[in-house]
């Protein structure tokens, strides 16, 4: 039980990484409070509190923050994509992408911060796309740069008090995968392309996530902070060029 | 209990972070064989922690495949390996002899390949239905330098390029590869970097300096051969099976902030 005695708050809990990091947490004897735009999931944990929230409404956040009078482990999970280049984004676009993915994260860790004891851990969700571009996802990409790039302000602005780390997932098998794949002209040989790009030859699962999570939250990552732990299985320690030339 | 059932080797197991990590090993269940030049290493008392000791110059070939051929001979298979074997040459290329320069890639770079080639047959065996995991050495000095630690800066930057191109080449087999990047690590090694001539000390007392090199880190500490430990143990066990060619950053904080002008 490598979080007895904690309590930790993971945004957007509904589905896929954020539902792999709840169900981790739990496991390991966290009090674990979530959270989404819509009504509690009916499959949810009983022993997991559920709030319905939206990460882009500030007063919601602070109010949030005052109800459950902080937490020892925030984990900035919610985010959202849109798959469309710059020229094609509309103003609508950059509200949900941005206002989600980079207002939500800030909104939390401003609301929070005040809120979470000595030895606190923040663990924000980045990606490998903060890192190296995918194709027609302008706003996205951007989004994770400036999640990255809050982590390690939050490291050196907050420690030793707090530690903030972000995980920088690969491609993972969720809602968001599928999406990616149906943009392809042939989603099937795109997949079966994707997994020779990864030395792992496999995608992630959402408790492959968790389990790094895990590891930040608790309090074996005691010297960890400010840093981008990638989990890609491998791909973006390859060159992008296309495997079939070799 | 992370790794019960797994067999794992530790090169420079008995120096500062390489015994943390062969105790933690033990701690999490494993069979460790802890690897060195001598049973003491670079500390003086050496530990009877159950571990199996082998001799091993990691700059030999023969050596390597002799502490293979043990491993192969009384476990079958190898899990985990851990190249934490290093030497740090603390002056500038000026200053560094060719001898030392060589011996710098030797013991950093070339150890790391010898052992990892010829631990490959018994770890392609462990990742049968599971994966293996090897996990080198790098340093945060793989990007970017401290003063007067050119040598060991350069073969640190070759270790992660090694490390990606192992993970990216043994991947599809089942062996991952990782390296670990410690900043600064409370260990003999880290004494001797104070005691020396290349840590820019202006007249300050090594105590006055170590405080003053703590205060930089947004933790306010250096880290200790556990909290290394602690991340080694968790790339080695199941936990991991989809971290791969990755240089993990263990360093308190220390880079993720800009050069601490003095304004």
């Amino acid at each position: 039980m490598r979080l007895a005695g904690k309590r930790a708050l993971v945004t957007g809990g509904r589905q896929g990484i954020g539902r792999g990091i709840v169900e981790a947490f739990v496991r390991e004897g966290a009090a674990v409070t979530t959270c989404g735009r819509g009504t509690r999931p009916t499959d949810l944990g009983k022993e997991v509190i559920w709030y319905t929230l939206d990460v882009t409404d500030a007063a919601a956040v602070a109010e949030l923050a005052f109800t459950t009078d902080g937490t020892d482990i925030l984990v900035n999970n919610a985010g959202v994509q849109v798959e469309k280049t710059v020229a094609d984004s509309t103003d609508a676009d950059w509200k949900a992408v941005i206002g989600t993915n980079c207002r939500g994260v800030f909104n939390l860790c401003r609301a929070y911060i005040p809120r979470m004891p000595e030895g606190g851990s923040i663990i924000n969700i980045g990606s490998i796309s903060g890192h190296v571009a995918d194709p027609s996802m302008a706003l996205y990409n951007a989004s994770k740069a400036f999640v990255h790039g809050l982590t390690r302000s939050i490291a050196v602005d907050h420690g030793p008090r707090i530690r903030c780390n972000a995980i920088c997932p690969g491609w993972i098998e969720t809602g968001m995968l599928d999406a990616g794949f149906d943009l392809a002209g042939d989603p099937d040989a795109a997949r079966k392309d994707a997994l020779t790009r990864h030395a792992m030859r496999r995608f992630g699962k959402p408790e492959d996530i968790a389990s790094m999570a895990l590891w930040l939250a608790s309090d074996e990552a005691g010297f960890a902070t400010g840093q981008l732990f990638t989990v890609d299985g491998g791909m973006t320690a390859a060159s992008p060029l296309n495997p079939g030339l070799f | 209990m992370m790794l019960k059932g797994k067999t794992a080797l530790v090169t420079g197991g008995r120096g500062g972070i390489g015994r943390a990590i062969v105790s933690r090993f033990l701690r999490e269940g494993a069979r460790v064989y802890a690897a060195d030049l001598s049973p003491e290493g670079s500390l003086a008392k050496h530990n009877e922690d159950g571990s199996i000791f082998i001799t091993l110059d990691v700059t030999q070939e023969a050596d390597a495949v002799a502490a293979m051929q043990k491993v192969g001979a009384e476990s079958g298979q190898l899990d985990i390996l851990v190249n934490a074997a290093g030497i740090e040459i603390e002056k500038t290329i000026e200053e560094t002899t060719l001898e030392e320069w060589n011996l710098s890639f030797a013991v950093n770079v070339t150890g790391t390949f010898l052992t990892s080639k010829h631990a490959l047959p018994l770890m392609r065996k462990a990742a049968q239905g599971t994966t293996a995991s090897i996990i080198n050495f790098g340093s945060y000095d793989g990007f970017i330098a401290d003063p007067g630690l050119a040598a060991y800066c350069a073969t640190k930057g070759a270790v992660h390029a090694l490390t990606r191109a192992m993970a990216c080449d043994h991947g599809p087999e089942g062996i991952r590869v990782n390296a670990i990047c410690p900043g600064y690590v409370d260990t003999p090694m880290l004494q001797s970097f104070f005691s020396g001539d290349g840590s820019g000390g202006g007249g300050k007392s090594i105590d006055q300096l170590q405080q003053a090199v703590r205060d930089v880190h947004p933790m306010r500490t250096y880290g200790t051969p556990d909290d290394i430990a602690n991340l080694v143990n968790w790339l080695a066990s199941d936990e991991a099976r989809y971290a791969s060619g990755q240089l993990w950053v263990l360093d308190g904080g220390l880079s993720a902030q800009v050069q601490q002008m003095k304004l």
